[in-house]
């Protein structure tokens, strides 16, 4: 069944990063044009054959995205910068595919970059607990998910432990990722790492990081002419939405969600694309603590509410696992630089199911699910098919 | 120089109130939709349940629930600083339905899920002969943890 969200032969034709990590020297014009022209190498394009440009930045000072994208040449095309918190580059990834899926464009480049290191060095001051709206953080918002999950659940530490590990010693396979392990992480040693807001400890959050990640969106047939004999990556369906009112919501602070928009996002999405969650393959989620990733597991329907636990324990979202989460390390050893984030996930999708994803390669890898929030809030869903 | 003695004024105004006698608990000030009674924290034009623009101001509080909450150690994001002491922090669910985030006076042992809540002012720092203080809440029960 199609819907709004349903994309009509849409397909990922290219894709290309920049390691996230700390890049003091490197600029963000540097960065992008490094991902933007692995992307159209692997699109087997040309920046003559790009139509259109969507450039995501978080922390955008005027003109970036338009300057940066001279990096590739100056050819006219239209360049339009978006911002969409965590969600920027998930957000372009839902405008591009959209736009190619309605016959605006045949070849589309998504291109996000970000450098959070210069911004803390700029921003300099400390938070102060005296202002409502500055006292409570990420962290702390979503430490709050956390103890009120194990009021209701009675969730351990460990089960978060478990997740954060989970993730770094994925991104320890990923030769893109920030946090790359040199010895397997247990789940001890994310327990023993640092206390940001109780429960969360250091190793169960994401990194500062600079990088950046492009994604080269357009006709499927294109995908099949430009590089014969390797596998079509469709993108079946795409959607973002933002909060429905519903009592308790709130209104201050770095705020994501009500948990609905998750459910409701990805219910679009699902029966856009045609399919359900027993049909994905893969997921990468918002994880920019584990705590969040362990709710969409549920809120994504990956399992029944109130199985998250156990299904943890049993290890079902790990590689190899019965639908494995955060491939590619997540936001937790990936990095979350900003704007190049949702693009990443694409990265590791499309690699996936080409079967071109090296030593975290999974056996099988026919549909992906990308999920990402953006604080506001937000919530950018896409399904990716391999055809 | 008696407590009683020292002038207050909100660290923001527009989003509680600061009674003259000391002894008094501050309220939130939110807004209410006159047709369909919702209630919500901060003020607000429009109602985001049904859309109506017929909103008033409302004094909402001082009670509440907590519905969970956090003891942040560290608290800037990327914060390279090292020297905080931490502070607490809560949702905390108010009897005509908002819920808010907001610090918490006390240390982490002192929170615990459903325990009722009362908002009080904070002295933060000194402005001449003014205290600016700050909303927070408090566990009904301890009387003034500090």
């Amino acid at each position: 069944m199609s819907n709004r969200t349903t994309l009509r032969d849409v397909a990922v034709l290219g894709v290309g990063m920049h390691r996230f990590g700390m890049w003091p020297d490197s600029s963000n014009a540097e960065m992008g044009r490094i991902a933007g022209l692995a992307a159209m190498k692997d699109a087997g394009v040309s920046f003559r054959d790009v139509d259109a440009a969507y450039v995501g930045q978080i922390f955008a000072p005027v003109m970036t995205g338009v300057r940066v994208m001279k990096e590739f040449g100056l050819t006219g095309l239209p360049v339009q910068r978006l911002d969409n918190a965590s969600a920027t580059g998930s957000a372009c990834f839902y405008e591009a595919c959209h736009a190619v899926s309605c016959g605006r464009y045949d070849v589309v480049m998504v291109l996000g970059f970000d450098k959070m290191t210069s911004m803390i060095q700029e921003s300099g001051q400390n938070t102060d607990p005296a202002y409502l709206e500055d006292a409570i953080l990420p962290a702390g918002f979503f430490a709050m998910w956390a103890t009120r999950r194990m009021h209701e659940r009675g969730t351990k530490v460990e089960h978060l432990a478990k997740i954060a590990a989970k993730n770094w010693n994925n991104g320890g396979k990923n030769p893109m990722s920030q946090r790359q392990p040199d010895k397997p992480v247990s789940a001890e040693k994310v327990l023993a790492a640092r206390m940001v807001a109780w429960p969360l400890t250091t190793m169960m959050s994401c990194p500062i990081g600079d990088g950046a990640a492009c994604a080269i969106v357009g006709r499927a047939d294109l995908a099949k002419k430009l590089n014969p004999g390797r596998p079509v990556v469709r993108v079946l369906a795409s959607d973002l939405q933002s909060e429905r009112y519903e009592r308790g919501h709130l209104f201050m602070g770095p705020v994501v969600g009500p948990a609905r928009m998750t459910v409701d996002t990805s219910a679009a999405v699902y029966e856009g694309a045609g399919l359900g969650p027993k049909d994905v393959d893969l997921v990468q989620v918002h994880d920019a603590f584990a705590i969040e990733e362990l709710e969409y597991y549920e809120l994504l329907g990956l399992c029944g509410r109130g199985e998250a636990e156990a299904c943890i324990e049993r290890g079902d979202f790990e590689l190899g696992g019965r639908v494995p989460v955060s491939t590619d390390g997540g936001l937790i050893a990936r990095g979350h630089p900003g704007g190049p984030t949702g693009l990443a996930q694409i990265w590791e999708t499309t690699l996936q199911l080409r079967g071109e994803a090296g030593p975290r390669q999974l056996a099988k890898a026919r549909t992906g699910l990308c999920h990402m929030m953006g604080g506001g809030s937000v919530c950018a869903i896409s399904v990716l098919q391999r055809a | 120089m008696g407590d009683t003695a020292r002038k207050r004024r909100p660290v923001k105004s527009g989003y509680f109130t600061v009674p003259a006698d000391p002894a008094e608990a501050p309220k939130l000030l939110g807004t209410r939709c006159d047709d369909c009674g919702e209630y919500f924290f901060p003020k607000r034009a429009v109602c985001a349940k049904c859309l109506s623009e017929n909103t008033a101001e409302a004094e909402i509080g001082p009670s509440g629930t907590l519905y969970s909450y956090t003891f942040v150690h560290f608290p800037l994001f990327g914060s390279t600083k090292m020297e905080h002491v931490g502070y607490g922090v809560g949702q905390v669910d108010l009897p005509e339905g908002p819920r808010v985030q907001t610090p918490l006076a006390g240390k982490q042992e002192d929170f615990r899920v459903g325990m009722p809540l009362v908002a009080e002012l904070e002295p933060i720092r000194e402005d001449g002969d003014t205290d600016v203080v700050i909303l927070r809440f408090r566990p009904a029960e301890a009387g003034g943890a500090r």
